[in-house]
C-alpha cells in the first residue's frame, strides 16, 4: 500500500467523521461499576448472607478476618480499576502490577488461616471441604460479575485486549471470592484455597479466551 | 483538532489525520523492515485510531495516545508476518513441475486466468469484501470503514463469494 493510498484512506476516514462522545475517565467508569457490584452485593449478603458463621469462624482471629477481605477486596478493585486504565491507549502498562500486592497478601493470609485450621484439626485440615461448591460459586459469580463488566469495558474497544482481560478476569473472581466469604460457613482448608485459586485461575483464563470476541468492538 | 473531530468537525479530523501520519510513520518505520510494510502499519493505525478516536479524552496529551495505537500495530504486523513466514517454505522448484520451465509459466499463466475469470465472476461488492477481509486481513470493522460495506453485508458477500469459487473450482475439476 502507498502514500497515496494513506491519503485516500485519510479523505475517507475524515468523510466519515461524525459526532461522537468521549470515553469518561477511566477511574470514573471503574468507579460506577464498582458501585453497582458493591450494592448488588450488599442486597445478596442481606438477603442469603451468613455474616453470624463469617464471625464465628474468625473467633479470636478477627484481625485476620479484616486483613484477608480487605486484601481480597483491594485485588479486585485495582484489577477492575486497571482493567479501564489499560483500556485506554497510551495508559502505563503498570496497571497490570496493580493488583499484585493485595493478591500475595491475599493468599498468604488465606495461606495462615489454613496453617492455623490445620494446626487445630490436623488431618481434616487437609481434607476437602465443599471446594465443588466454592468452585461453581466463583465461577457462577464471576460470570454474573463480568457481564456487565465486559459491556462497560469493551466501549473503548480495547487495542490490547489481552491486559484488560486478564485484570478483569482476576477483578471479577476476586470480588466472587469476597463475596464467597459472606455464604461459606466452614473453614477453608489447604485444598480448599487451591481450589479457590484454580477456580480465579479459569475465569482468568476464560477471560483471555473470549477476549477479542467480548471486549473488541 | 481531535476534540473538533470527536465532535463531528469533518475538516478537523481531516486536519488532524494529516498532520499525525508523518510522526505514525515515523514510528512505525523504526518497527518495520520495509517502506511498504511502515505504510501498512501506518494505515492500519489510522483505522484503529478511527475506531477508538471516543477513549482520547479531551485536554490529554495526543503522542501517548497515538503511539501506542501505531505500535500496537506495529507489533501486530510484526506477528503477521512472523505466522506467514514460518507457514512459507522458500523452495522455489517445489513449484516446478516440469524441466523446461516455460511449460511451468504455460500452467502457472493458465492457473492465474483461472482464478481471475473466477474473481471477475463475482460481483464488485463481493471482490472487494474478499481482497480487505482474506487477503489483506483486515478485521471486519476495518473493512467496513474502508469500503463502506455495513459489516453484516461484508460477511454475506464473503461468505457468497467463496460459494462461488468453490463452485468453480468444482466444476473446473469435473472438466
Amino acid at each position: 500500500m502507498s502514500g497515496a493510498r494513506t491519503d485516500a484512506l485519510i479523505a475517507a476516514l475524515a468523510a466519515d467523521a461524525r459526532p461522537i462522545a468521549p470515553l469518561a475517565p477511566p477511574l470514573h467508569r471503574a468507579l460506577t461499576i464498582l458501585g453497582a457490584i458493591v450494592v448488588v452485593s450488599l442486597v445478596a449478603i442481606a438477603w442469603r448472607g451468613d455474616v453470624g458463621g463469617l464471625l464465628a469462624r474468625y473467633a479470636g482471629r478477627e484481625h485476620m478476618m479484616a486483613l484477608e477481605s480487605i486484601a481480597m477486596l483491594a485485588t479486585g478493585v485495582l484489577a477492575v480499576v486497571g482493567a479501564f486504565f489499560l483500556s485506554i491507549p497510551g495508559t502505563s502498562r503498570r496497571w497490570m502490577l496493580a493488583p499484585v500486592v493485595p493478591f500475595v497478601a491475599w493468599v498468604t493470609l488465606s495461606g495462615a488461616g489454613c496453617y492455623d485450621h490445620f494446626l487445630r484439626n490436623s488431618a481434616s485440615g487437609w481434607g476437602l471441604g465443599h471446594s465443588i461448591d466454592c468452585l461453581l460459586f466463583i465461577l457462577a459469580v464471576s460470570l454474573v460479575l463480568a457481564i456487565p463488566l465486559i459491556w462497560r469495558l469493551s466501549r473503548a474497544s480495547p487495542i490490547d485486549p489481552l491486559p484488560v482481560a486478564i485484570l478483569g478476569g482476576l477483578g471479577t473472581a476476586s470480588l466472587a471470592a469476597l463475596l464467597l466469604q459472606f455464604f461459606h460457613p466452614f473453614a477453608v482448608t489447604f485444598l480448599d484455597l487451591g481450589v479457590h485459586l484454580f477456580a480465579i485461575i479459569l475465569v482468568v483464563a476464560a477471560m483471555a479466551a473470549f477476549r477479542r470476541g467480548a471486549l473488541v468492538r | 483538532m481531535l476534540a473538533a473531530a470527536q465532535r463531528g468537525d469533518g475538516e478537523a479530523y481531516r486536519r488532524f489525520l494529516q498532520a499525525a501520519t508523518p510522526f505514525a510513520r515515523a514510528l512505525a518505520r523504526r518497527r518495520s523492515w520495509s517502506p511498504d510494510m511502515a505504510e501498512d502499519i501506518v494505515q492500519d493505525a489510522l483505522l484503529t485510531l478511527h475506531r477508538v478516536r471516543h477513549t482520547y479524552q479531551p485536554g490529554r496529551p495526543v503522542k501517548p495516545w497515538l503511539a501506542a495505537i501505531v505500535a500496537r500495530r506495529a507489533i501486530d504486523a510484526m506477528r503477521k508476518r512472523g505466522r506467514i513466514d514460518r507457514g512459507e517454505v522458500n523452495a522455489p522448484f517445489a513449484y516446478e513441475t516440469f524441466a523446461d520451465p516455460q511449460a511451468n509459466q504455460a500452467d502457472t499463466q493458465d492457473a492465474a486466468r483461472t482464478v481471475a475469470g473466477m474473481m471477475m465472476g463475482l460481483t464488485p461488492g463481493q471482490r472487494e469484501a474478499l481482497e480487505l477481509v482474506k487477503l489483506r486481513e483486515m478485521t471486519l470493522s476495518e473493512a467496513s470503514s474502508v469500503s463502506g460495506q455495513s459489516v453484516a453485508l461484508l460477511k454475506v458477500n464473503i461468505h457468497r463469494a467463496i460459494k462461488k469459487l468453490r463452485l468453480g473450482v468444482a466444476r473446473g475439476k469435473e472438466e
